[in-house]
């Protein structure tokens, strides 16, 4: 019986020190495994981008293993990303989620800042200044950078070039001669349209809303995180104008009725004129219109302004990471935005590249050659505002939403809406100020 | 002879299941409870660490007017797609409880099988402004509009209902196809024999025979209703103006988009409540009622 212990005890004792001496190597050198989160509810091949992106990082950095992990939308990975950290699990070490939910995520510590990491680099400051600096606007809270942009986008109007010059009309440049141009693009046999002149989502308006506004005279966000202007006369101005689209000019669908999905079927099919939407949906468009497809910023007030926001989502760091797991993490993470990276998944994918000089690159160049409206889309952003990212963002959208939406429908005038949206935001904001 | 069993075994054998009742009802259920007494708002960083609220959780609740809408929007779902699913159910198993219709009963149970996300995708088409199936049908009584379902108002949560409608009731026929099939057979002949025409057949013996069947297919309707939030998601997202928005949808987003984890607790017990107090009141009336037959 003695024998069998000792004989036991010094199994035992073996295994121990050959599982210390196993682990210590681990933390030193080891083979380091990361996973990043995705959304694939986009219109691209994202996973073959991604799967190609985590192959050949890892042909470059032996021992390192990278996993995508893909899921539905922004909302999915978020929410998969919040319940993995709030349940005390491991969630992934990077995570592609939208640039505007930058406040939320670093208020509730999901995130971990990068600001360390760029200033570690030998050209940190170059790295940062090439990207399009609209972009990286979302980056910075608390003095710390935060995210890196990467799957980024602008609201653009889009018009079907043929059938505008076909009618006689000029590319719109001004409230009025988008109104006008949307009345007589508008197709009617009876009652019955055969033709809209225009459409502009409302299903979830905020975001193609913002350049109305901007192009009115102000933008519904503040410079601050804290700051809304819903119920200022610009923006009432704003919400009036595209109410009399459809109330004056009978040339889009009254109140809530086009949705983000189906507006792009339209126009490529031709029964929508003109659609207000993504950049991200080029790609998309191009490989389907088959007539000229003109691009441009949405037109503002007056003659000759037009305006955008940006969209998109960035590259966080995920907290709860081991310090090698970070550094591998963010080593991917840079070397997923490089130039020419960005130069090819803006090709392949629609969004609008986010480094300056991806436009440089000579792939770029080429596809810009064939494709103008590619360069159209980041022309867009020259004249963009913030896009509605602020302190306690779910709340603050959903009240605009609401009173918008309602005012849309005609259930309120213009000026209740948004004053009552105004007056809900500064409660729902007052927290933070 | 009576057969000696050992004390502990009735224990042992619901062991697994109370557990799991423990785990998953019980501890979440308290947790929730006392969660909702604290204001803990994660993007908040004053109230990242939960500070005691008293009930101030469910004074916000109530007295907002978006939880308000909320709240009535769920109980004029609840309230008009039960009743609609249990009353087709059971004329639906009644017409199909023939072994010829069997064809019939597949594809009246078919919406069952799908994932309710494909069903909302597929519906999404139907309510599609111009070209939808709806409209397509609307036209046919001289409509022109172009008019988007889920757009309107006063439309979207009855498209909503509409879906459920579509997806549940052959689950429900189910439980009722069950219950017709046990009825006894001798009552029907001699209710036959006695001359008794189908009005009163069916109110004064088949209905009260199904009385337990009822019973249940009312709770699992009503419980499955309340948790209605698959095709929010896909179809609406509450809109417009949360006009369609659900209980339990709010829940979601009160909980992982505003981070509120005090008030989606409070939501949560709200909710347990709501759902107890239906389901002991109606089988305390059941129960009542069987005891006057």
């Amino acid at each position: 019986m003695p024998k069998k212990v000792l004989l036991l005890s010094l199994i035992a004792v073996l295994v121990t020190v050959n599982g210390f001496a196993g682990g210590q190597k681990e933390t030193s050198q080891g083979p380091v495994t990361i996973q990043i989160a995705y959304p694939v509810a986009v219109d691209a091949p994202v996973t073959e981008i991604l799967d190609g992106y985590a192959r050949d990082f890892m042909a470059s950095h032996p021992g390192v293993t990278i996993e995508p992990v893909y899921a539905g939308g922004y909302t999915d990975i978020k929410t998969s990303i919040q319940t993995a950290i709030d349940g005390g699990g491991q969630a992934p070490a990077l995570a592609v989620m939208l640039a505007t939910d930058l406040f939320d995520l670093v208020n509730a510590r999901y995130v971990e800042p990068l600001s360390d990491y760029v200033d570690e680099m030998k050209d940190g400051k170059a790295y940062l200044n090439d990207f399009l600096p609209v972009f990286l606007d979302n980056s910075y809270y608390q003095g710390k950078l935060w995210s890196l942009p990467f799957q980024r986008s602008a609201v653009v109007m889009y018009y079907n070039a043929d059938l505008l010059e076909k009618e006689g009309i000029a590319p719109p440049d001004s409230w009025d001669t988008l109104a006008s141009a949307a009345e007589a693009l508008t197709l009617k046999d009876g009652d019955a349209v055969k033709r809209w002149g225009i459409e502009w989502p409302s299903g979830w308006p905020y975001w193609v809303f913002q350049p109305l506004a901007i192009g009115a005279g102000q933008n519904i966000v503040g410079e601050s995180d804290t700051e809304v202007y819903f119920d200022n006369p610009s923006v009432i101005d704003a919400v009036k104008y595209y109410n009399s689209l459809s109330a004056t000019y009978h040339a889009m669908p009254a109140g809530v009725q086009s949705s983000w999905g189906n507006v792009v079927p339209n126009f490529v099919s031709g029964n929508t004129a003109m659609i207000v939407h993504s950049s991200g949906s080029l790609s998309k468009i191009l490989s389907q219109a088959d007539f000229t497809v003109g691009v441009c910023g949405v037109p503002g007030k007056e003659k000759g302004t037009f305006a955008s926001v940006p969209g998109g989502g960035n590259i966080y760091m995920v907290s709860g990471l081991s310090d090698a797991q970070k550094k591998v993490a963010f080593e991917f993470a840079v070397f997923m935005t490089d130039p020419a990276r960005a130069a090819q998944f803006s090709i392949q994918t629609g969004y609008i590249a986010t480094r300056k000089s991806a436009y440089d690159q000579d792939v770029m160049k080429e596809y810009i050659k064939e494709h103008p409206q590619a360069l159209e889309t980041r022309k867009a952003l020259d004249n963009a505002g913030k896009e509605l990212s602020l302190q306690n963002l779910n709340q603050v959208r959903t009240i605009f939403h609401t009173y918008i939406q309602a005012a849309f429908n005609g259930d309120m005038t213009a000026e209740a809406a948004m004053a009552q949206a105004q007056k809900e935001a500064d409660e729902a904001l007052k927290d933070f100020r | 002879m009576i057969r000696k069993s050992h004390p502990l075994l009735p224990y042992l054998l619901i062991l697994p299941t109370l557990v799991f009742v423990l785990i998953f009802t019980v501890y979440p259920s308290i947790s929730s409870i006392v969660g909702s007494l604290y204001q803990h708002r994660l993007n908040i960083p004053k109230y990242r660490d939960p500070q005691f609220f008293g009930l101030g959780n469910y004074r916000d609740l109530f007295e907002s007017q978006q939880f308000r809408l909320i709240m009535s929007n769920t109980v004029r779902y609840v309230v008009v797609l039960v009743p609609a699913m249990v009353v087709a159910s059971l004329f639906l198993a009644l017409w199909l409880r023939k072994k010829r219709f069997a064809r019939l009963r597949v594809a009246i149970f078919h919406p069952t099988i799908l994932p309710m996300v494909s069903a909302a995708t597929i519906w999404l088409f139907f309510f599609t402004p111009d070209y939808g199936l709806f409209n397509s049908f609307l036209r046919l009584f001289g409509y022109s509009g172009p008019e988007n379902w889920i757009g309107n108002p006063d439309m979207a949560l009855w498209a909503m209902v509409i879906v459920a409608f579509w997806k549940d009731t052959g689950f429900y026929m189910i439980f009722y196809l069950a219950g017709v099939q046990n009825l006894p057979k001798d009552v029907y002949e001699a209710l036959e024999i006695e001359g008794a025409g189908p009005v009163i057949t069916f109110f004064r013996f088949t209905l009260p025979l199904l009385r337990r069947t009822t019973l249940f297919v009312t709770t699992v309707a009503v419980i499955g209703a309340f948790r209605t939030v698959d095709h929010v998601f896909v179809m609406t997202q509450g809109g417009p103006s949360e006009r369609s928005s659900l209980l339990l949808y709010h829940l979601w987003q009160v909980r992982f988009e505003s981070l509120n984890v005090g008030q989606a607790s409070a939501i949560t017990v709200i909710l347990i409540l709501v759902l107890l107090m239906f389901t002991i009141a109606n089988f305390i009336f059941s129960e009542g009622r069987s005891k006057d037959v």
